[in-house]
């Protein structure tokens, strides 16, 4: 008998060790925003959030406004988006509709292959070859916005295409064949049935792509700039959240290197509310009707 | 080969490939040529003529040697035990095996005269012809309205009251409009599963074909739903070449004018075509005796 | 009837040519983004690979000591960095995140508890990896006084791979057809039993396949890693709690400070393609135990 309560006794303390290491996520989940929003208070209390969000960052004059690199974020994940969005639905149509069965695997590899380039090697390149590249084109420094949504684009692209892919085939032959067997062109099918079907997970996709792009930093760090600055150009440098704090953590104190821990609060808010943003748009859609 | 979007049967065609081999059938056909099965009269024309139609999905033959000639403003109904390529044959009449891969015809089918398998045959054109309604109902997840109004648009129809006019057209057509009237912007898939059939074959009506093929279209629906398809299929004919394809005898034999019986020898053969005549006198007087094992065992 | 003369209009055969000219103007610009993301594709792996080849492969540069003022410096320390951090990193993350899969998939009961997991897990996903570096620095390397080391950085490392870990293995034990687990619990096992003996040892392959993209991931990652880690070592780092300085992380090194290094471009070049060969060679070695995976699957399956 004592071996049959020893050995349920320790299969109590599996279970319960399997929930724990599945509860790390939401644990860490719960420390990682306990101690962003704990360094962040500093400059909270001591500088102000009309400081933190106003648009000048002077640590000298006691200014810490992130506007800014905010604004460098959501400019360079809108460049990279406009970019790296139509090349992605447009790969995804060829992998699920215009390729011919042996090179879909072919491309499919290369884009999976896109995807495991560190960013850092990413960065680098931009660095080497591509700010040089806009520098001879345009005559400026060549970093800057356009160099960071290039590069972001390409970031994104594979992130996309997966999501979309997905979405696609998830959509029934059924409605493929019935407007096939009306008379509609490929395109027309696809135009007027497939993508509409297809809107939550496109979406979805876009919106995870969108959050790649957030909350890239290496790539992005080498080819912003980088200039605490509003840009004047497409071509000027400028700063994103990520590439600020990457670049100032490490010699900032007292109510500077607090602020930056702000960035990166606001960075966090940013992600999770696209996360739950995806959540709502991909989980609550009703299957019955998809509008034109 | 490399498959492009547009296919190789002319603009806009499937995806897969639709060769047609043989070269002795490139010529057109006389619409009163004679008929592939004597002895039968048809008043009428023919609407379809098919010689020596094979057809192969990959190395697999699926079909030999049909010669069948499908009577213009009739219901034909195909029947046969299962897996004896009457869906394949069907799907013959509008180009839509194409969208097999590896799939492959040989011999002509002829429509109104011309071989639709011809190198430069207008696919998307020809489906507009010969359209289709699918065993399983599949209204697109869009409004009942824009199911409809799915084909006109296609055709380039933009006008709101045009779109209106044929909407209810064909719904009326489908026996659907009373029914629908006044929720026509709600979701096609709310509908009933007899409703969703009948709204299929208003959307088929909706581009203004001449033959309207039927996959098994009941065998998803209940008795009612059956029969009140069955009656439209009547009123349908006057207007349309009707082809069903039915794994039902009594079905074939209430509702057809005439009967073609596909038969598969064994496990991996191809289907051919065994007897084809009037619905009433194949179904009592058979003249071949595989058709009268088959149907006399299973019929009345 | 009025209707047939509509669909007969001219216009509608002026449609008729439009929407076959669309048709094969969308058909070319589809093959023309597949062919510009492939060739993005081999553009990008030939621009690195070219610039920093003949270094990368060269013995005395992987194999040689860093420089910090001279030229001619190698990057062994940092190339054993790379790999010491993935290890470290992997047998904290390995264990969670299969023991979390496991509980998802074979022992969880309640809703709730599942659906906060996928959140957290979802959300962690999101999260930058900047975020994640100085995270880990206030709490692993200042709060729990770690220092800049190794362990820093696996610790952070695990909470950035661990939504991606469970997910894979998740996915390698759903995949573990049914019929073995009931077969096992028909012979009397336990639930626990059933699936060291009949889930783990199937899924064993899939999961693999994940450690394999998770190195892959790890040695690539840099922000998450210059503030737990450290920049640039000189010699080999033994100790888990001493600095060490993994290559991505020293790339951004010779980025920002390495211009004292006369040859830093060809150092950093070479260090950029050797990361690159290496992610390219893991990616390779992971899809070879896919396939072999699905191979396994299809005899048994």
């Amino acid at each position: 008998m004592a071996g049959t309560v020893s050995a349920i006794g320790k299969e109590w303390l599996i279970r319960k060790a399997l929930l724990v290491s599945a509860l790390v996520v939401v644990f860490g989940l719960a420390l990682v925003i306990f101690f962003m929003a704990k360094e962040s208070l500093p400059a909270f209390t001591g500088a102000g959030p009309a400081n933190l969000f106003g648009s000048v960052w002077d640590p000298r004059q006691g200014r810490y406004g992130m506007l800014v690199f905010l604004t460098g974020t959501l400019t360079t994940t809108a460049g990279g988006l406009i970019l790296g969005t139509p090349l992605a639905l447009g790969l995804a149509l060829f992998l699920t509709q215009v390729a011919p069965r042996r090179s879909r695997s072919l491309i499919s590899r290369a884009v999976e292959l896109l995807a495991g380039v560190p960013s850092i090697v990413l960065g680098w390149l931009g660095f080497t070859i591509l700010v040089p590249w806009i520098r001879r084109m345009s005559g400026s420094s060549g970093s800057g916005i356009l160099a960071a949504s290039i590069v972001l684009a390409i970031m994104v692209v594979p992130t996309i295409t997966a999501i979309s892919r997905d979405a696609l085939e998830a959509v029934p032959p059924s409605y493929t064949q019935a407007s096939l067997s009306l008379g509609a062109t490929r395109w027309q099918t696809v135009r007027g049935v497939l993508l509409p079907a297809a809107r939550p997970g496109l979406l979805a996709a876009i919106i995870l792509g969108a959050g790649r792009a957030i909350g890239e930093t290496m790539a992005v760090a080498m080819v912003i700039g980088p200039a605490s600055v509003f840009p004047t150009s497409l071509t000027s440098p400028t700063h994103t959240l990520t590439t600020k704090i990457l670049m100032e953590m490490g010699e900032s104190t007292g109510v500077q290197r607090s602020s930056l821990f702000a960035m990166g609060l606001v960075l966090l808010v940013l992600t999770m509310a696209l996360v739950m943003l995806v959540r709502r748009v991909s989980g609550g859609e009703s299957r019955l009707m998809v509008a034109e | 080969m490399v498959s492009t979007f547009t296919g190789r049967g002319g603009p806009g065609g499937g995806q897969g490939v639709g060769e047609r081999e043989n070269a002795v059938m490139e010529q057109e056909l006389e619409v009163g040529a004679e008929p592939a099965v004597p002895g039968i009269r048809v008043e009428g024309g023919y609407k379809f003529r098919l010689r020596n139609l094979s057809l192969y999905y990959g190395e697999r033959k699926i079909l030999e040697d049909i010669e069948l000639d499908i009577p213009e403003n009739r219901i034909t109904a195909v029947i046969g035990p299962s897996g004896c390529g009457k869906s394949s044959f069907l799907r013959c009449l509008n180009r839509m095996n194409d969208l097999v891969e590896g799939s492959r015809v040989e011999g002509g089918v002829f429509l109104d005269g011309e071989d639709i398998y011809r190198r430069d045959c207008d696919v998307t054109a020809l489906r507009r012809r010969v359209g289709m309604v699918f065993q399983k109902p599949n209204p697109f997840p869009k409004t009942i309205y824009e199911n409809v109004a799915f084909g006109p648009r296609i055709l380039g129809v933009r006008d709101r009251a045009t779109l209106d006019e044929v909407v209810e057209t064909s719904l009326r057509r489908a026996a659907l409009w009373d029914e629908v009237k006044d929720k026509l912007k709600e979701p096609a898939l709310a509908l009933s599963g007899g409703q969703q059939q009948r709204l299929c074959i208003a959307r088929v009506l909706a581009v203004e074909p001449e033959v309207i093929l039927f996959d098994e279209p009941c065998s998803a629906l209940d008795p009612i739903a059956t029969q009140r398809i069955e009656d439209l299929l009547v009123e349908l004919k006057e207007k349309y070449t009707i082809v069903i394809v039915t794994h039902n005898m009594q079905q074939a034999a209430r509702a057809s004018d005439y009967t073609a019986f596909f038969l598969i020898e064994r496990q991996g053969d191809p289907g051919r075509l065994v007897e084809f005549g009037e619905t009433g006198n194949l179904f009592t007087n058979p003249r071949d005796e595989r058709t009268e094992r088959d149907i006399t065992g299973r019929f009345g | 009837m009025e209707n047939a003369s509509v669909l007969e209009s001219r216009s509608r055969r002026f449609a008729g040519k439009g929407a076959a000219l669309a048709d094969r103007l969308a058909t070319v610009a589809i093959w023309f983004s597949a062919m510009l993301a492939l060739a993005l594709v081999i553009g990008v792996i030939a621009a690195i690979l070219w610039q920093g080849l003949g270094t990368a492969l060269s013995p005395s540069f992987i194999f040689g000591k860093p420089e910090a003022m001279r030229e001619g410096g190698g990057i062994w320390p940092m190339v054993v960095s790379s790999f010491y951090l993935a290890v470290l990193t992997l047998s904290l993350v390995l264990p969670l995140g299969v023991g979390a899969a496991l509980y998802l998939s074979e022992f969880a009961r309640g809703g709730r508890i599942v659906r906060l997991v996928r959140f957290g897990a979802d959300s962690l996903s999101a999260v930058p990896s900047v975020v994640f570096g100085v995270f880990g620095m206030v709490v692993f390397v200042i709060y729990l006084g770690l220092g800049y080391s190794l362990m820093a950085g696996a610790l952070t490392l695990t909470l950035l791979n661990l939504p991606t870990v469970m997910r894979s293995a998740e996915e390698a034990v759903r995949s573990v057809p049914n019929s073995y687990r009931e077969a096992a619990l028909a012979m009397g096992c336990s639930r626990w039993e059933m699936v060291k003996k009949a889930v783990l040892p199937v899924a064993m392959p899939g999961i693999t396949t994940g450690a394999i993209l998770s190195v892959g991931r790890i040695v690539g990652e840099s922000a998450a890693v210059v503030y737990t880690v450290g920049l640039f070592v000189r010699k080999v780092p033994w100790s888990p709690f001493r600095p060490a300085a993994p290559m991505a992380a020293n790339i951004w090194h010779m980025y920002t400070e390495g211009a004292l290094v006369p040859d830093w471009f060809r150092v950093a070049s070479g260090e950029a393609a050797f990361l690159l060969l290496i992610v390219l060679v893991l990616n390779l070695l992971a899809r070879t135990t896919a396939g072999l995976v699905r191979k396994k699957m299809g005899y048994r399956a």
